[in-house]
């Protein structure tokens, strides 16, 4: 039996290295360009995931084809990851000769942002007719696709 | 005619809980990133669940005992104690998830929170595991579960260009700016999703809760053997439908309400109603399970009373694990974790454990002393075989994907 234990506690601590292995427990480094420039792909690629959630909730809504809370909560759901995706890339420190490229993400998450934010809140008003919060998700929406090949 | 509504019943039930958070959650990931370019994976799973489900059902109707029992007896309790560590860790991470997963379809109409939700659907989910009949459990949820056809119709009122969906079947046909160990990754985690070890379990253990014969063979080939694939075929159709409306948006699935969308975009309301229905019966029903399972193989490994025939009384060490992992399932839900999240991690965890749950069950089978004519065949055992070379790949190679795609992410 203790060797039993011994196995079980072997398996156990494994498991804790791979968990903290996969969460990222790693060590903080300086970034290098090609790695800031993979996050930044990676938050734009994300953030128009977001965006374009929020524009397909709010066009089944204003169709009438889901009910309110669906809506609402596919579009807070959306505004949460949007937040997340911004946290990690102000958690980046900008290698050098970045400095503009990093602006203009922030100013293109912001935007991004603020669109979902508005999306949300209409959602939860029920004003789900408005083309103009359509056509503003829309445009944000291609920012963030052209954006994906600049990095 | 009782024996063909009984069979009937055992497919239709089978249908609908094949499906549960992590197929949810995995087949639209993979086809909203992938297209169906994976789909082969959901098949080769698929068949993976009919050789160990098909094996575990035929022990437990020739031998009328349950499964870690006879791994105890046959293979030594080191090895029964290492199978037993190994699913009791992924069948309780897939409790876990299974649990969030009903909060959150509650969330969606509800607009409740899910983590305040998540004390009221543990209490629910411990008293129908406490309370309700084996078989209630069984057929009402398994029964509900079949709602998730509205996946199906979706995707035939999408109307997409069959021609093209059909050519996306093909591994090359991979999108160019996914990596290929993203794509193996996901091939793990979805082969874990359709192969997890709860089920054979749930459903072995169950067919010793009902006193299966070798008379009752064919009716558990038949709900394995029908009702395993055409499950597969709901999740090939979840994926269809993220293929055919997500992908083409660039929507990556992190929550189970981009799940629904694309039946909400081809159904409307009362098709996306039926969807979130199955949903919560899909998941409900597989956290009834995971929850039976845990207290099953720690009941039948340490050897004293369990089961939902045996008064709860007798079996008050099984109810005592039943409230302890409910207790503590919604307690990890509490601390804010994100389902979807457990959910991913589930699913790959399955993978990694297979092998430890999936050879003993092989051996047993193989050993005429326990099966005697019923034992495998050569069919059964190339089969059986060729599964054990897969399982053991798959295993070794989770871990390193993990790793290099920090979960699929890269």
């Amino acid at each position: 039996m203790m060797s039993a234990w011994r196995t079980t506690a072997v398996v156990v601590c494994f498991l804790a290295w791979v968990l903290a292995v996969a969460s990222g427990c790693s060590l903080v480094g300086q970034p290098d360009v090609a790695a800031w420039d993979q996050k930044a792909r990676q938050a734009v690629t994300d953030a128009a995931s977001e965006v374009a959630t929020a524009r397909l909730a709010v066009e089944t809504a204003r169709d009438d084809r889901t009910w309110s809370s669906y809506t609402t909560v596919v579009v807070a759901q959306a505004e949460e990851a949007m937040g997340t995706v911004q946290d990690d890339v102000s958690r980046l420190q900008v290698p050098p000769g970045r400095a503009q490229d990093a602006d203009d993400l922030e100013a293109l998450l912001d935007a991004a942002s603020s669109a979902v934010q508005d999306a949300r809140q209409h959602a939860v008003a029920g004003e789900h007719d408005d083309r103009d919060l359509l056509d503003r998700l829309d445009r944000v929406g291609e920012r963030l696709t052209r954006a994906e090949t600049r990095w | 005619m009782k024996r063909y509504f009984a069979v009937l019943l055992g497919v239709l039930t089978a249908i609908g809980g094949f499906v549960d958070i992590g197929d949810l959650v995995t087949n639209a990931q993979v086809g909203a990133r992938f297209g169906l370019s994976l789909a082969w994976v959901v098949v080769v799973g698929v068949i993976g669940i009919c050789v160990f489900a098909e094996m575990s059902g035929r022990i437990a109707a020739v031998s009328g005992r349950a499964t870690f029992d006879l791994v105890r007896e046959r293979l030594g309790p080191r090895m029964g104690f290492l199978n037993l560590v190994g699913s009791m860790l992924v069948t309780l991470l897939t409790f876990i998830a299974e649990i969030g997963g009903i909060a959150l379809a509650l969330q969606l109409v509800s607009s409740v929170n899910h983590v305040l939700l998540v004390p009221f659907v543990a209490a629910l989910v411990w008293i129908v595991l406490w309370r309700a009949k084996f078989s209630a459990i069984e057929n009402v949820l398994g029964l509900l579960g079949l709602t998730l056809i509205g996946f199906a119709v979706a995707l035939w009122q999408l109307g997409p260009d069959w021609g093209e969906l059909a050519a996306g079947l093909s591994p090359a046909e991979k999108p160019g700016a996914e990596s290929w160990a993203a794509y193996a990754y996901f091939a793990v985690a979805l082969f874990g999703a359709a192969m997890t070890p709860y089920e054979v379990f749930f459903f072995s253990s169950g067919g010793v809760e009902e006193r299966w014969t070798p008379k009752d063979l064919g009716v558990m080939r038949a709900n394995v053997l029908i009702g395993f694939p055409l499950g597969g075929l709901l999740s090939i159709s979840i994926a269809a439908c993220a293929t055919v409306v997500l992908m083409p948006e660039g929507i990556a699935v992190e929550t189970l309400g981009q799940v629904g969308l694309p039946v909400a975009v081809a159904l409307g309301k009362v098709g996306l109603a039926v969807v979130v229905l199955g949903f919560f019966a899909a998941t409900f029903g597989a956290a009834c399970e995971t929850g039976l399972s845990t207290g099953y193989s720690l009941a039948q490994y340490f050897g004293f009373q369990w089961g939902k025939y045996v008064r709860t009384r007798e079996a008050a060490g099984f109810h005592v694990i039943l409230l302890v992992v409910t207790v503590l399932a919604a307690g990890v839900l509490l601390t804010g974790v994100d389902p979807i999240m457990v959910t991913e991690m589930s699913v790959i965890f399955s993978a990694v454990a297979l092998p430890l749950t999936y050879f003993p069950i092989l051996v047993v089978a193989n050993d005429p002393d326990y099966l005697g004519e019923h034992r495998n065949g050569r069919f059964a055992n190339l089969l059986g075989m060729v599964y054990l070379v897969i399982i053991v790949v798959a295993a070794l190679a989770a871990v390193p994907l993990i790793i290099a795609t920090s979960m699929g992410q890269g």
